[in-house]
């Protein structure tokens, strides 16, 4: 545990990739803040933002030195053959597999709840002087409202959850290019498939079996009825794909040489 | 000298296509590329759906495309040659576009053959016919002097400051439009439409306006003109979508603007509603049935990433430069060899994806007349299902020049993955105007290419609100930079 721990904080990419996950979610959510305001609504006091998930849209960016990061625990050391020292240290492949799920995890929640934080900040302060006021009929946001307190420890566990797939994908493709391509490509892909396809029930189907758009349903905080996924059935399905993405890859490591 | 520097570049290419084609990882990327565009294609082709035939805001124009065709018309017949002339004293600018001029139309049916001269309270003289023609006469507003000839089957129009000096302002072809059709004066004023977009929503709204003109010294003249002069005022108008205009203040649509022409010694005062040309939905079915060239992007921008950094990393590149010493030849031939391989790869599945997704999104509702069948022979098509291709093979030029300059796999590939996809994500989250610069700067703009329909900020995508060359020509302006840094970076730093 040490060791991989060891192994994670020395290399310098390391380092930027966690300020990187921090500092996009925190600019790209606070970009995003700034540009809502009450002004676009019929009137000020009916405006029907989600303010939590606004606040929080910075992830979709920030997700992906996350992704990266996860890649690189597991690719780098077969780049290197560095894996052979490592398996030979601690030959117990499984073990060796749950650690370093164990520290990029850690690693992952600790920049996602600085991210969040930062997010939920700025967007406090920014808020009331775009026009969503107490006058108006808005709440501060506060980690003392359940619904945003469910958006916010969602929200880490959403990024820690991609860090789990992102290392089982990297576990099974064994290859940097390759497995930072088809996460991203898993992850993006649909939302993206989303904007284009008019149909309302592929859009429901998105929106329930996509890794990134189920994951985020744990963001929303206001007409739940309405979402084709609960918050934590849809985090429930990111889990789903991080877990098999994981299982797989650990029946690999221990069936194929390194 | 010449014939030597060009044996040996041929080399070169020859010696890239070899590393390219030899490695077994990057035959199947290359193989995956076409097979998950094509697989994506279809995914995205079938899900696509509307319902516009069954709730229709157009009418069919004699070219069987959507058009609009919706204004007030103070007309009388006129058989044979001939031609009105009329006076525009004055305007209101109701929209940048209202239209008041002369007009003659194949009766008063809403999307039938007209050839129209306007004055336009921005955009100067026009003359507009069969919904597609639109050609710019002298820039000025009122008071001005229209006049439309006909002559068999030719109508032209001309215009005047003072009703001596005219100025022609050009033919169009009326072939099909009856011996005897209406003739007279008309108003238009197109609804006006307001795009918002915030926090990952784009809501369109859209509101009928309504303008008044005057005329006077409006005179028919026709070999065979009855000269009794009995003008009769009628609105053309055709069918709307109610929905696209709720929640608009100023919405009289349901009982329908006021509008109407009334006439005192020969002055005519008009007021009108609606909009002449095409009428084509935003929605882009050709778009939709390329829409899985992303999936074949985000892999030849890893391979093209590779293709430099893996020489890199096992200390080839240094045989190669051993082989070769003029780097900057080097990387010119990896671009062409990669580039090659990616447009012909990328063309393959975006002909594939265009024949196999047509019959999918016609079924699902893409069909005429709302939306007429696309054909690869016309221009735009073309443009859409070449263009992409280009832009593939751009992408992993770009990828290759990012690939040199970090020498790292995982950093480059992040790098241009994010580049190319992430704006697309930050733009719905823009207001309307952040999200089309980030799309002039970024090469997600790219993605415009593959629209067959022109611009409209109407619709969530945000590329779709710029032109598709100047999408293209951002990722030309990434890839030829990333090159020439590469380049220089090359030749000055250590292999």
């Amino acid at each position: 545990m040490h060791a991989e721990w060891t192994k994670l904080r020395s290399v310098p990419s390391s380092a930027w990739l966690v300020l990187a996950a921090v500092a996009f979610t925190v600019a790209l959510g606070a970009v995003v803040t700034a540009s809502t305001n009450t002004r676009e609504c019929p009137t000020p006091s009916t405006c029907v933002h989600d303010l939590a998930k606004v606040s929080l849209t910075g992830v979709r960016v920030g997700q992906v030195a996350i992704v990266v990061l996860a890649v690189l625990v597991m690719t780098n050391e077969y780049a290197t053959r560095l894996i052979q020292t490592t398996l030979t240290a601690e030959p117990r492949r499984l073990v060796v597999l749950a650690t370093k799920a164990v520290v990029v995890v850690t690693a992952t929640m600790a920049a996602g709840a600085l991210g969040v934080a930062g997010s939920l900040l700025a967007a406090r302060g920014m808020l009331p002087g775009n026009g969503f006021t107490a006058a108006n009929g808005y709440a501060v946001l506060s980690l003392a409202d359940e619904p945003t307190r469910r958006a916010a420890i969602g929200t880490v566990l959403y990024l820690g959850l991609v860090a789990l797939l992102s290392l089982g994908v990297a576990t099974i493709v064994r290859d940097t290019a390759g497995a930072i391509t088809t996460v991203l490509a898993a992850l993006f892909a649909f939302p993206m498939l989303a904007m284009f396809v008019s149909d309302p029930r592929w859009h429901t189907r998105i929106e329930k079996y996509a890794p990134m758009d189920a994951g985020l349903a744990i963001q929303a905080t206001r007409g739940l009825r309405g979402l084709p996924i609960g918050p934590w059935q849809g985090l429930g399905v990111l889990a789903a794909y991080a877990g098999a993405a994981v299982l797989v890859g650990a029946v690999l490591f221990r069936l194929r040489d390194a | 000298m010449m014939s030597a520097a060009r044996d040996g570049f041929g080399q070169l290419l020859l010696a890239e296509w070899t590393k390219l084609r030899s490695v077994r990882r990057w035959v199947l990327a290359l193989a995956a590329l076409v097979v998950l565009s094509v697989g994506f294609s279809l995914f995205a082709s079938a899900g696509s759906g509307t319902d516009s035939n069954k709730h229709p805001d157009f009418v069919v124009g004699p070219n069987g495309r959507p058009v609009a065709d919706e204004f007030q018309f103070v007309h009388q017949p006129l058989t044979g040659d001939g031609s009105v002339v009329a006076r525009v004293v004055s305007q209101q600018n109701s929209h940048a576009w209202a239209g008041a001029g002369v007009m003659i139309k194949d009766g008063t049916r809403s999307g039938s053959r007209y050839a129209a001269l306007m004055v336009t309270p921005k955009h100067g003289v026009r003359l507009s016919a069969n919904y597609e023609v639109s050609r710019a006469g002298r820039a000025g507003g009122v008071p001005r002097w229209l006049r439309l000839t006909r002559t068999g089957n030719s109508v032209t129009g001309y215009e005047s400051t003072d009703g001596a000096t005219w100025h022609k302002v050009g033919t169009v072809d009326m072939r099909g439009l009856p011996p005897t059709a209406e003739v007279g004066l008309f108003v238009s004023s197109p609804p006006k439409v307001v795009v918002t977009r915030s926090a990952g929503t784009t809501s369109v709204a859209e509101g009928p306006t309504t303008g008044t003109a005057t005329f006077d010294s409006v005179r028919v003249d026709g070999a065979q003109a009855t000269g009794s002069a009995v003008w009769q005022s009628d609105r053309v108008t055709q069918p709307h979508a109610q929905d696209t205009l709720e929640g608009v203040p100023d919405f009289k649509r349901r009982g329908g603007p006021s509008t109407g022409s009334t006439e005192a010694n020969g002055v005519f005062t008009v007021t009108g509603s609606g909009e002449i040309g095409p009428r084509e939905s935003p929605d882009d079915p050709v778009q939709a049935a390329l829409f899985g060239i992303l999936i074949g992007l985000m892999v030849i921008a890893a391979m093209g990433v590779l293709y430099m950094t893996s020489e890199f990393k096992r200390g080839m590149i240094r045989t190669t430069f051993v082989a070769s010493p003029r780097r900057g030849r080097v990387l010119a031939a990896k671009a062409v060899v990669l580039g090659t391989t990616a447009f012909v790869l990328g063309l393959v599945a975006t002909v594939v994806s265009f024949r196999l997704g047509l019959p999918l999104l016609r079924d699902g509702g893409f069909a005429p007349p709302a939306y007429p069948t696309p054909k690869l022979t016309e221009w735009p098509v073309l443009r859409a299902v070449v263009g992409t291709a280009a832009f593939v093979a751009l992408i992993a030029v770009f990828a290759l020049g990012v690939g040199a300059i970090l020498r790292h796999s995982a950093g480059a590939i992040t790098a241009v993955l994010a580049l190319v996809i992430l704006p697309a994500f930050v733009a719905i989250a823009l207001p309307t105007t952040g999200a089309l610069w980030l799309m002039r700067l970024t090469p997600a703009g790219g993605f415009a290419i593959q629209r067959a329909k022109p611009p409209s900020n109407m619709l969530a995508e945000a590329w779709s609100a710029i032109d598709p060359w100047a999408g293209l020509g951002v990722v030309f302006a990434y890839a030829v930079v990333a090159l020439a840094l590469a380049a220089w970076l090359l030749r000055r730093r250590d292999a």
